[in-house]
């Protein structure tokens, strides 16, 4: 079945995706744990498509401000993969590698950001492998890329690249739980519309 | 009458003689006050990309040339003369230095974009805040015309 548009994709398609989105997760997830030593739990994956303003009240208003970290995955298929780090997660990251705190994104230095774009590249990279290998196919990300800013300018990003497809956003992913207090880590992957039906196909029928 | 209006992303608003449009977290986007000063009518247009290729577009507020285009003829509509509309320009940042990708640089082709609509359409364009690398937050007072910026990590500024 060719998608076209997001509102194509069935309930078959959707728990195909939630699935992916799963897998990715906890192996996310489970990336973390060794990272942190320490046990980290997810959140029911979702799988959401949603219209540009509400993605962004989804997240938590547009002028937030979060650290993100971004890759554009190339290869057989095209996606962004999104971190976005809330000040808890990066505490409880900074805490943990540096044994140090920050009251606010400003006294963030570049050591601490060094470390947090390699948390955000070792879950996004743990996310992609289990993808590629389920799929069957070669998937390459980008250099990580990270910024401080408002949460609603970070999300425009792959509204951006795939807004000439798509009226609306599809994002595949979930929260962590580290020590019983969830931690709002946004891992989003939001994949172009030819890359979904690929990658719907490759998955629903490996030996097609 | 000192309201607020908020405008969403691929979105436009209009307002007279006071109260204030506001759009949040421009990133690559670009945010276009245009302005009659005699009228004290002021829309303000959040776009999202440069150009308009889509097939059977459905909203014409999420590309710069048909959403300037679609501001304007409402603006008309409503008495505006094309001669003393003023434009002011904010956005346009890149948010992640991709080394490597494919996405480019939507901010600046989001600016020249908007830059080429409104020369093409004869408008004014009086002050713009736009490049760079951080999110901006743009407040238009439609009494004053002033348009307000704010980022993150920055002092307001005001063109």
């Amino acid at each position: 079945m060719e998608i076209k548009n997001y509102s194509d994709l069935g309930t078959l398609e959707l728990d195909i995706l939630r699935e992916v989105g799963s897998i990715g997760t906890s192996n996310a997830a489970n990336a973390l744990s060794q990272l942190l030593n320490q046990e980290v739990r997810i959140t029911l994956p979702e799988v959401r498509i949603m219209g540009y303003n509400d993605a962004i009240e989804w997240i938590g208003g547009p002028e937030a401000i979060t650290a993100g970290v971004l890759v554009q995955l190339g290869g057989e298929i095209n996606g962004i993969l999104l971190s976005v780090q809330q000040l808890d997660f990066i505490n409880l990251i900074l805490s943990n590698m540096l044994d140090t705190q920050v009251e606010s994104y400003e006294q963030l230095t570049s050591l601490e950001c060094s470390a947090l774009i390699e948390v955000g590249n070792i879950m996004i990279s743990s996310f992609i492998n289990p993808l590629s290998t389920l799929a069957n196919i070669s998937i390459r990300p980008t250099v990580p890329a990270f910024t401080v800013d408002m949460q609603g300018a970070i999300l425009t990003v792959p509204m951006a690249a795939f807004g000439g497809q798509s009226d609306y956003i599809m994002t595949i992913g979930g929260n962590f739980i580290c020590n019983h207090v969830e931690v709002p880590c946004h891992l989003l992957l939001s994949p172009d519309i030819l890359s979904l039906n690929i990658l719907l196909g490759k998955i629903s029928n490996p030996y097609g | 009458m000192d309201n607020k209006l908020t405008v969403g992303i691929a979105d436009m608003k209009l307002a007279r003689d006071s109260g204030t449009l506001i759009t949040y977290a421009l990133g690559s986007c670009v945010g276009i006050c245009l302005y009659d000063p005699i009228l004290h009518l002021g829309s303000l247009t959040h776009i999202m990309l440069p150009l308009n290729m889509e097939a059977g577009r459905k909203n014409a507020y999420k590309y710069a040339d048909t959403g300037v285009r679609q501001a304007l003829s409402e603006m008309t509509a409503l008495g505006c003369s094309r001669s003393r509309l003023v434009a002011k320009i904010a956005g346009g940042a890149k948010m992640f230095e991709l080394t490597g990708g494919t996405i480019g640089n939507i901010g600046v082709r989001n600016i020249d974009s908007v830059r080429t609509i409104l020369k093409k359409e004869g408008i004014r364009l009086l002050g713009e805040d736009v490049g760079g690398t951080t999110a901006r937050t743009l407040l238009f007072d439609v009494a004053s015309g002033k348009a307000t910026i704010r980022s993150y990590g920055k002092p307001e500024q005001v063109i």
